[in-house]
């Protein structure tokens, strides 16, 4: 009955997680061979391209009272635009220019506002999939203020808790199937000893 | 040797010689995901940083400063140039004031968060040593283990057949969950 429960849930889990593991795995690869990736894309950084629906580029019509900080001006405006989630922003010292980075899988976002005119302007990245798979990758959760977030987060510590389960489940298993110990144990070591002698020598 | 019983071999083989890697990408996947968490338990007040020393310097940075290992840079501004000097057990950092002509190193502080996150980070085959690019290939080798168990896995799966109306519940909730986050992020 343990035996089967084990077996059972070491596959639901699996078959559930799937995406994420695949994700996981390619955006890994993508991460691995980054500058290989880059030269595919000419080199260059994220490009972004000005959107042309809705009525940005234009002024923002809001105002921001003095000593207002770079994060609920930035918040003020993407809530003003339809896009609130989760974003970074930066702040030119000099001009006082906020730079936002609204960050979505799909959809990721610059909008820079200019203090002095109140203009704003909303860029879309230009579609690149080892980056998208890169910034899915790089979701952990958590850290911003969106209840969606922290379920992406929620969902992440779920894959963490499922991989510890699937090794001890796994070897678990092995060891229910006498007629694989031999063979089993020798890839067991070579793989553990590999390990241990990439940590003693780079 | 039947198609369905290598598939169940190689499922179990790879996943045993994989072991540790699946292992350190799992427990140090904790680290990233709380990272404030983990933060805050070495807010002690020490420095993460100690100074190695801090001398005159004209230039060749790594070299002179006695330093070898794999290595990243940094030019936070116009008159400093930082370099990483790493393994997986240790960091130094060396920062090199132009306008000063000074060279300071500092050690990172032993802290098991870092080391774990340092090896989940490692990758790439960007540095010029053989033994570097050897962990980049065992990351891929765990990535394509993983596209392995996926594959494999499904097939066993479908081979079960009292298994498929609940295994294709599990499967369609994971893949429709996971579009609905691409959508909703």
């Amino acid at each position: 009955m343990l035996s089967k429960l084990i077996r059972r849930t070491h596959m639901y889990l699996a078959l559930f997680l799937t995406p994420w593991i695949l994700m996981y795995a390619l955006s890994t690869m993508a991460m691995n061979h980054r500058d290989f990736f880059a030269q595919l894309r000419g080199g260059s950084g994220t490009s972004y391209a000005v959107e042309s629906e809705g009525a940005y580029p234009g002024a923002y019509p809001g105002t921001f009272p003095p000593g207002d900080k770079p994060r609920e001006m930035a918040q003020g405006i993407l809530r003003h635009l339809g896009l609130d989630g989760t974003h970074y922003v930066q702040q030119a010292r000099e001009t006082g220019r906020l730079t936002i980075y609204r960050e979505s899988p799909l959809v990721t976002r610059r909008i820079t506002y200019t203090p002095a005119d109140r203009r704003v302007v909303v860029e879309r990245a230009v579609f690149h999939t080892p980056s998208f798979l890169e910034e899915l990758h790089r979701r952990r959760g958590f850290e911003h203020d969106y209840p969606l977030e922290d379920a992406w987060g929620f969902i992440v510590d779920i894959v963490i808790v499922s991989i510890v389960f699937w090794d001890l489940s796994g070897v678990w298993m092995w060891l229910q199937l006498a007629g694989t110990r031999r063979l089993g144990l020798v890839f067991a070591v070579c793989g553990l000893a590999l390990f241990v002698l990439f940590l003693s020598a780079i | 040797m039947s198609f369905h019983r290598v598939v169940r071999r190689l499922h179990l083989y790879l996943g045993l010689f994989l072991l540790p890697w699946f292992l350190l990408y799992g427990v140090s996947s904790v680290l990233f995901s709380h990272g404030r968490y983990f933060e805050g338990l070495y807010n002690d007040g020490k420095p993460n940083w100690t100074v190695r020393f801090d001398r005159p310097y004209a230039i060749d940075i790594p070299q002179d400063a006695g330093l070898r290992g794999a290595f990243g840079t940094y030019r936070p501004n116009g008159r400093e140039f930082h370099v990483y000097v790493y393994d997986f057990w240790s960091a130094t950092q060396l920062k090199y004031y132009a306008d000063r002509g000074r060279l300071v190193a500092e050690d990172r502080r032993f802290r098991l968060d870092h080391i774990l996150t340092g090896m989940h980070a490692r990758g790439g085959f960007t540095q010029s040593s053989f033994l570097d690019d050897a962990w980049a290939v065992t990351v891929d080798l765990a990535c394509l283990g993983m596209i392995a168990w996926i594959a494999s896995g499904l097939y066993m799966w479908w081979k079960l057949s009292q298994t498929r109306a609940w295994g294709t519940f599990a499967l369609a909730g994971g893949v429709t969950l996971f579009a609905v986050f691409l959508f909703v992020l």
